[in-house]
This record gives structure tokens, sequence and C-alpha cells, in this order.
């Protein structure tokens, strides 16, 4: 009966859409369960919102293009920017450098479940932090009489675009940092510079520091998002291109150089 | 066919050889221990045939499946389970959760409270895994590791760190899974453990095997002189007893005998005759741990000399 082993396997797997539920289910069971973490995520965004929503309100504070633009559209505009950020590249790259030296990813990797099954726990989990946090950014937005967008399939575009670019970037990022605890020094060392000269939470009005941060993604989500909250404008197609193109190069580097075992050879 | 197959494997980190040529195989249903000292090569061979880490050379087949090849991964990883030397479990979940995630992972998982059960976490379903003691949370990844009801089962040292009772438990264990028709292969540099579980022992050192056997009759175990050891009576010397023989360290006799049975006769009659006794009389043959211990350090001298680089930065290789 031993001789049969090779060929007896004939296994029922469940189907793929069915394990990528189960995958997702159990990320989502995880997240919650560690309150701490999800109390950061989602409140944190909204007390910077409305600390800067409360200093500018809807007083001009930049004119972009010839328009005039208020505090609340531009800060709902770069605090959405800026939380989708957070969920998918920050939080996915301390996720899994963390669990990478857990050991968590390589007894993972001794099961049967598929890499990319796996990925897309995490993937489907940072797009509904991203989701949650955007609709709650706009809600409070709204509440504080921000003019309601028309452009909603630039939005959704936009968040899905970022979301996936600044995932790749996480993943790409963990691949390339080898301890856990330096995880978040190495994330911030990358992120909070980016994230100033980019005029998350001020308008830079430098012209070099603005072609700079422009090469960069972060730059280019806050103007695609600028786009249909603040300037009733759609598809910002150049710098979506240029999100596009730092998620692919993200994905590439993930690729190449993802790492399951906390001691590689 | 056979359950593993090795055949001259060979794996080096840098200029450090850690797997110098090692061969050996696993029939179906066996419990077969890879015993040796710390640094002896026993995780890096696991690993290979767990499918992380390639050999440099060298043939390995694992449930009908060459754990290198990428392709059929998955196929592999449905029919083997595992658990690594370090403890790797999330801690959000509860016991059963844990569990239960890993079932859906496998065509044919084994019943999620049954596998609870047979770990001895009964009781404990409801409960986070942060809040297990350690010896729980190893018994949940060993649960983790047989919930795909796999054919072959890699443990790694699975009872490192136990206090004793614990590892009285963890055999009982690996007994129950090995009756149920699992294939278990288990590093250890516990002789006892060895002794204790394996149908056959390979004594590996320096990165290879240099004693393979049953652990009856490892290093010509079996074959070997047994001996009779007792202190000599007061008021007595050596040379009044029936036998000739040097009295040892502690004052103590040691005797060697292929035959001990006519021996024995002779001298408890003596000590009878002169209304005496022979103080802490025992009857044995080398211990496993002895014939180790000899086959180790013979190894060792060896190879000490040849390899001489420590490897560095891999962190406690078996």
């Amino acid at each position: 009966m031993s001789s049969q082993a090779a060929v007896l396997v004939a296994p029922r797997r469940r189907n793929t859409a069915a394990l990528v539920w189960h995958q997702v289910r159990y990320e989502q069971l995880s997240f919650w369960r560690n309150p701490q973490s999800a109390f950061f995520l989602f409140a944190f965004p909204l007390v910077f919102f409305a600390i800067l929503a409360g200093v500018f309100g809807n007083a001009t504070l930049a004119t972009i293009g010839g328009r005039p633009v208020t505090g609340l559209q531009y800060y709902t505009s770069t605090i959405v920017a800026v939380s989708v950020m957070g969920a998918c590249y920050s939080q996915l790259a301390i996720t899994l450098s963390q669990r990478r030296q857990d050991g968590i990813l390589k007894r993972l990797r001794g099961t049967p479940l598929p890499a990319w099954v796996m990925f897309a726990g995490l993937l489907a989990h940072c797009i509904m932090v991203s989701l949650v946090d955007a609709v709650l950014i706009v809600v409070m937005g709204l509440l504080y009489g921000v003019p309601v967008p028309t452009h909603w399939a630039a939005i959704i575009v936009t968040l899905i675009v970022g979301a996936a670019a600044f995932c790749a970037l996480g993943v790409a990022v963990a691949s390339l940092i080898s301890n856990a605890e330096a995880a978040p020094a190495v994330v911030q060392f990358v992120f909070f510079p980016l994230v100033f000269i980019s005029g998350t939470y001020f308008q830079i009005t430098s012209r070099f520091l603005n072609d700079l941060a422009g090469v960069f993604p972060v730059r280019p989500f806050n103007q695609a998002l600028l786009n249909p909250f603040a300037l009733d404008r759609g598809f910002a197609g150049h710098q979506l291109l240029v999100l596009a193109i730092w998620g692919i190069v993200g994905g590439f580097v993930a690729i190449r150089r993802f790492r399951w075992d906390p001691r590689p050879e | 066919m056979d359950a593993v197959v090795v055949e001259d494997l060979r794996k080096s980190y840098g200029a450090t050889r850690a797997v110098a040529g090692v061969s050996f195989t696993v029939r179906y249903g066996e419990i077969f221990s890879l015993l040796g000292p710390n640094g002896a090569g026993k995780t890096t061979v696991l690993e290979i045939l767990e499918g992380y880490r390639q050999a440099d050379q060298g043939k390995v087949v694992v449930a009908g499946f060459d754990p290198a090849d990428k392709r059929t991964g998955r196929q592999l990883r449905e029919q083997i389970g595992l658990v690594l030397q370090e403890l790797a479990v999330e801690p959000h979940l509860t016991v059963r959760e844990s569990v239960s995630r890993n079932a859906g992972y496998y065509p044919n998982p084994r019943d999620v409270g049954e596998v609870i059960g047979l770990v001895g976490l009964a009781g404990k379903e409801k409960s986070k895994v942060k809040s297990l003691s350690g010896g729980q949370k190893r018994r949940l990844d060993l649960a983790l590791g047989i919930i795909g009801n796999p054919r072959v089962l890699f443990l790694d040292e699975p009872t490192t760190g136990f206090d004793p009772t614990a590892r009285r438990g963890a055999w009982e264990v690996i007994r129950e899974l090995s009756a149920l028709g699992t294939t278990i292969l288990l590093t250890t540099h516990y002789m006892d453990e060895a002794q204790e579980l394996a149908d056959r022992v390979a004594v590996i050192s320096a990165g290879q095997i240099i004693e393979e056997g049953t652990p009856a009759t490892l290093g010509g175990r079996d074959l070997a002189r047994a001996r009779i050891s007792f202190t000599v009576p007061a008021g007595y010397s050596a040379a009044d007893l029936p036998v000739g023989a040097a009295v040892g360290e502690n004052g103590r006799l040691v005797i060697e005998a292929d035959e001990p049975t006519e021996l024995l006769h002779r001298l408890t009659g003596w000590a009878l005759e002169h209304g005496t006794t022979l103080p802490g009389l025992t009857v044995d043959r080398p211990s496993l741990e002895d014939i180790y211990l000899s086959l180790t350090a013979a190894q060792g001298a060896a190879a000490a000399e040849e390899v001489p680089a420590p490897r560095r930065g891999m962190g406690r290789r078996g």
C-alpha cells in the first residue's frame, strides 16, 4: 500500500475562492483581537484630521491651479492618503517583519497554503482598513461642511491603485529589513521625510521640493486625491502612472527578495 | 517504497560543511531518530527534507516527492507535518481558532477537537494563545504539525526544555501518533528519548552518520560485555574473592564478562558462605549514552581538525 504514496494523492482541496476567504477571515480575526493596533490604525488619522480641520476650517489654505482650496478640503485628501499609506505600507512592513522574526512566516511556509493566498489575505486586510479610514474621514469632512465630491470613480480608482502600490512597497521594505526591532524605525525613516516634503501636513510652495517629491509616490498620491476632493476634477493620469510604476518596482523587489526564514542561509 | 530516502546528502554554509554525505532511509510506519550533539547537522538535514533549504548535492525523496521541486511543493506539504525547534504560534487567536485555521489549509485534515485532545489541550480551546504557558504553546505547535493528518511527521528536538513530566507526556503523544500510522522522523540530543521512542536510530556527528541501528543494538551494544560491579565487603580484600579482579575507582570492583551468570553464582555463593554481602551489587551493559558518548567523542576529535571555522550568524542549528 505504501507504493501508492505519490499516486494516492488526488486531494479534495477546497476550491481556491474558499481558501482565500478562509485566509481573509482568520487574518481579520487576528487583527480585531488586537484592539491596540486596531485603535491606532483607525483613531490616529481621525484625531489628526479633527485637529487640522479645527485649526484651518473653511479658510482658504492654498490656491491650486487657480482654485482656492479650503483647509478642510486639503486635509480630507491628504489625511485619507496618509491613512492608506499607514495601513498598507507601514503596517504591512512592520507586521511582516515581526511575523518573520517570530518564525510565524517560516511555520506557515511549512503548510500547503500557497504564498499568494497568504498575501491575498493581507492585501484584503489592508484594503479593508484603507476603505474604512477613507470613509470615516470623508464622512467627518462632510460633517464639517466639505462639499460632496462628484468624481467618485476617480476617488475609488485612486484609492485602489494607491493601496496596491503602497502594499507592494510595504512588502518590499519588509524584504529588505533583517530584524523586526529595526522595522518601525526603518519604515518611518523612509516614510516621514517623504510625507513632509509631499505636503501632507502643510502645503509646499518650493518648486524644487515639489519636483523632487513628485518623483516619489507620496505627493502623486496626494495630488491624485486632491483632484476629486478639492478641485472637482477626475483622474490624475500622470500621478496615477507614477504610483503604478512605484507599485511595480515594489512588487518586483518583493518577489525577488522576500524571505520566510528569520535566519536565511 | 520508503517514506524518506536520503542519499549522499551534502550541504555547506560558506566554508563550513554542515552535512557531509548523509544517507539513510525511513520506512513507512517507523519512528526514526537522528541523534547527535548540537551543531551536528540534524536541523540542516531536517530542513532540507522539509523543503526549507536546498541541498548542495545528493538525492532526497519525501513521501514520493523531491522537496526541492517547487512545482510539487504544495502536494508535498499536504503529505507532511512539521514542528520546528523554535516555537511559532500567533498570539491573538484562541487554541481552537489556531488549529481550525491550519486545518483549512489541508485537503484531508484531522478533526480539530480530536487533535486538541490528543495533545492534551482539552478544556483550553477558548484560551487565547498568548495566555498559554510555554509548555502549552509547544503542545499547540505540535497540534498544528499534525492537524493536516500527515503521512510523515518531522519533529525537531520535540522535548528540548521540557520538564520530566512534560517529556513523558510528549512521548506518549508521539507513540500514539505512531500507533495511528504516522511515520515520524525526530531529531534529539537525548539518548533516553531515542531509546524510548525510536525503532531505529542514526547517530550523527559533524555532518556524518557514524552509526545506525536499533536502540538495543547501536554500536554493538547488545554484543558488549556485561559489567558486574560491587564494593568489597568490610573485613575482606580483593584477594579473598573467588575471582580475580582489581579494585577500581571509589573502592568498587568492576568485572567484565561475556556471560555473567556463572560468575555471579560464584560471587554470591562466596558471600553467603562467609555470611557477608556484596554491597551495591549491579550488573549492566554499556548504556546507549555510553555508546553515544564514545562514538561522538571519537568523531568529534577527528572532525575538530577538519572543520575549524565556527558558523557565525546561524544561531542554534541542530
